[in-house]
C-alpha cells in the first residue's frame, strides 16, 4: 500500500503511476474467427437451412449478451444483493417488447385460423415449477451465472464457467432421469394457461403490459428506497 | 485512421452498450426466432440431449426414460449433435460471445482460482440443470419466453427464482466468498 | 490518504461488488480502492454501483480483458 497524492475537488484521481505491459490487440484473430464462423455457418446451412438459421440466430443472441452484459441472473440477484434494479429493468423491457411481438405472431396466426406458433412454451404450473424455479435460482447465483450466461462466459474464457456447463448437463441428465416421477406425481396436476384464453387476446396484452408497468415502477422505487437508507 | 480509434469500431466492437440496447435487440432476435422458427429460444433443453450423448458415449442408454420418449426426442437424439438445430444455436452463443470479446480485444482465459470456485460450479451447475428439467426450462425457456408466451407458468416461475436467487445470494456470500 | 489493492482476478459477478462495497466500507474518506477486474460485466457493475453511491471512479483497461477500477471513497 503506497501513499498516493489525490485530488480531493475535482472528479479525476491521480495516484501512483505503475508499469504497463503493452498490449496486444487481439482484433485480427476477432476477424478471422469471425469468418470461420461465418464459414462454418454457411457449411451447416447448405447442409439444412434451418442449421444456419439456428446457428446465425444463437451467434446474435451471443453477441448481444457480451455486448450488453445482459445478465437475468443480475436482473433476479441485484435487487435484493446490492438494491441495484438497472438489469431488472433492462429484462421488464425486453418482456414487454418479446410480448408485443409474440403477441402479434399468435394473433395474427390465430386469426386466420393457422395453428398458433410456440404453444409449447405454454407449460403446466405445478409444485415442480415452483421447486424447479428455486434451485434454478439458487444455483444461478451460486455458479455465478444461467444457462445462456454460462454459455456466454465460457466464450470470454472462464474456466470456471467450463465446469458449470458440464455439471448443468450432468444436473439436465439427472432431472431427465427424475423427469417420468415429476410428471406423473406432481406435474400432471398441473395446468398450462395460455393468458388469452382467460382475458382475451386483448385484455391479456393489457394484463400483461400493466404487470410489467407495476414491476418496472416498483424495481424504480425499490432502488431509490435502498439509496435513502444508504444515505 | 487506425481501426481502433474509429468511432464505429468503438461503439459496436470496444464499448459495452447500455442495457436497454441488449433489451431491444434480444427482443428483436426472439421475435424473430418465433417467426422464422415456430418456436422461441430456448438453451437448457439442448443441454439435457448433451447430457443423452454423453451418457450413451460411456455405455449408458436413456431409451427407456420416460423424458426422451417422444418420437421427436428420439429422432433429435438420433440424429445425432451436428443435425440438432438447437445445439447449433447454444454452439452459436458461445461463439458470438467469443467473437464479441475478441473484436473488444478483452479475451483472456480465466483460470480457476481456488476449490470454493469449484465447489460452487459444481453444486450451482448441478441446481440449474434438475432445476430446469423439472421446472420446464431455465431462464430464457421458462421465464424470458414462457412469460413472453402469455403463459401463467413465466410469471410463477419468476417468482420462486426470485426467491431462490434471494436463498442463493444469502448462500454465496456465506459459503463461496 | 491511504492506497488498497482488492484483487477480484478470476472472479466471476457478484463476487467482486460485494467484494468492493464490503472494502470500501472499512476505508476512510479520501482513501483510493483499486479493484482489479478481469470480468467483462463486473467491469461495468462496480463502476456503476460507485458512481451512484457518489464516489469518484476511474475504470482503465490494463491488459486485454484486465481492468482496474479505482474508486476514491468521498463520503
Amino acid at each position: 500500500m503506497s501513499e498516493a497524492s489525490t485530488s480531493g475537488t475535482s472528479g479525476s484521481i491521480r495516484r501512483s503511476s505503475r508499469t504497463r505491459k503493452k498490449k496486444k490487440s487481439q482484433l485480427p484473430i476477432g476477424i478471422a474467427a469471425g469468418i470461420v464462423i461465418i464459414i462454418l455457418g454457411i457449411l451447416l446451412a447448405l447442409k439444412d437451412p434451418k442449421l444456419g438459421l439456428f446457428w446465425f440466430t444463437g451467434m446474435a443472441f451471443g453477441f448481444i449478451l457480451q455486448k450488453s452484459r445482459f445478465c437475468f441472473t443480475a436482473s433476479m440477484r441485484d435487487p435484493s444483493l446490492t438494491g441495484s434494479t438497472t438489469v431488472t429493468r433492462a429484462v421488464l423491457v425486453a418482456f414487454a417488447l418479446t410480448s408485443l411481438g409474440f403477441w402479434a405472431i399468435k394473433y395474427g396466426a390465430s386469426q386466420q385460423g393457422l395453428p398458433i406458433p410456440g404453444q409449447s412454451y405454454v407449460v403446466p404450473v405445478s409444485f415442480a415449477t415452483v421447486i424447479g424455479a428455486f434451485i434454478f435460482g439458487i444455483g444461478m447465483v451460486i455458479a455465478g451465472g444461467c444457462a445462456s450466461g454460462t454459455l456466454m462466459r465460457v466464450g470470454e474464457g472462464f474456466t470456471m464457467q467450463i465446469i458449470s456447463l458440464l455439471f448443468f448437463i450432468i444436473g439436465s441428465l439427472w432431472g431427465a432421469h427424475d423427469f417420468g416421477w415429476w410428471k406423473l406425481n406432481v406435474i400432471s396436476n398441473g395446468k398450462a394457461v395460455f393468458m388469452p384464453d382467460v382475458f382475451g387476446w386483448a385484455g391479456a396484452l393489457v394484463v400483461q403490459l400493466l404487470i410489467i408497468a407495476c414491476l418496472f415502477v416498483a424495481a424504480h422505487k425499490w432502488e431509490n428506497r435502498k439509496k435513502e437508507k444508504n444515505a | 485512421m487506425a481501426l481502433k480509434d474509429n468511432e464505429f469500431y468503438k461503439m459496436w466492437f470496444k464499448d459495452a452498450w447500455p442495457y436497454i440496447t441488449g433489451a431491444v435487440l434480444l427482443s428483436a432476435f426472439q421475435v424473430f426466432t418465433l417467426a422464422s422458427t415456430g418456436s422461441p429460444w430456448g438453451v437448457s433443453g439442448v443441454l439435457a440431449n448433451w447430457g443423452a450423448w454423453l451418457y450413451e458415449a460411456v455405455g449408458g442408454t436413456v431409451d427407456k426414460w420416460y423424458y426422451f420418449a417422444s418420437v421427436g426426442a428420439q429422432r433429435t437424439l438420433e440424429g445425432g449433435f451436428l443435425s440438432d438445430t438447437g445445439s447449433m444455436r447454444n454452439v452459436g452463443i458461445i461463439l458470438g460471445a467469443l467473437f464479441a470479446t475478441l473484436m473488444a480485444s478483452q479475451f483472456k482465459i480465466k483460470k480457476i482460482k481456488s476449490w470454493r470456485q469449484i465447489a460452487a460450479a459444481v453444486l450451482g451447475g448441478l441446481a440449474m440443470g434438475y432445476g430446469a428439467r423439472i421446472g420446464f426450462g431455465c431462464n430464457i425457456g421458462a421465464l424470458f419466453s414462457g412469460i413472453s408466451s402469455f403463459s401463467v407458468s413465466g410469471w410463477v416461475y419468476a417468482i420462486f427464482l426470485f426467491a431462490g436467487a434471494y436463498v442463493g445470494s444469502k448462500l454465496l456470500v456465506k459459503f463461496f466468498m | 490518504m491511504a492506497e488498497y489493492e482488492l484483487d477480484c482476478l478470476g472472479e466471476a459477478c457478484p463476487i467482486p461488488l460485494v467484494k468492493a462495497e464490503k472494502k470500501l466500507a472499512e476505508l476512510e474518506i479520501g482513501d483510493l480502492l483499486i479493484v482489479l477486474i478481469d470480468h467483462s460485466c463486473a467491469m461495468k457493475n462496480v463502476p456503476e454501483w460507485a458512481r451512484k453511491e457518489g464516489h469518484n471512479v476511474e475504470i482503465e483497461e490494463v491488459d486485454d480483458g484486465e481492468w482496474e477500477c479505482v474508486i476514491e471513497k468521498v463520503k
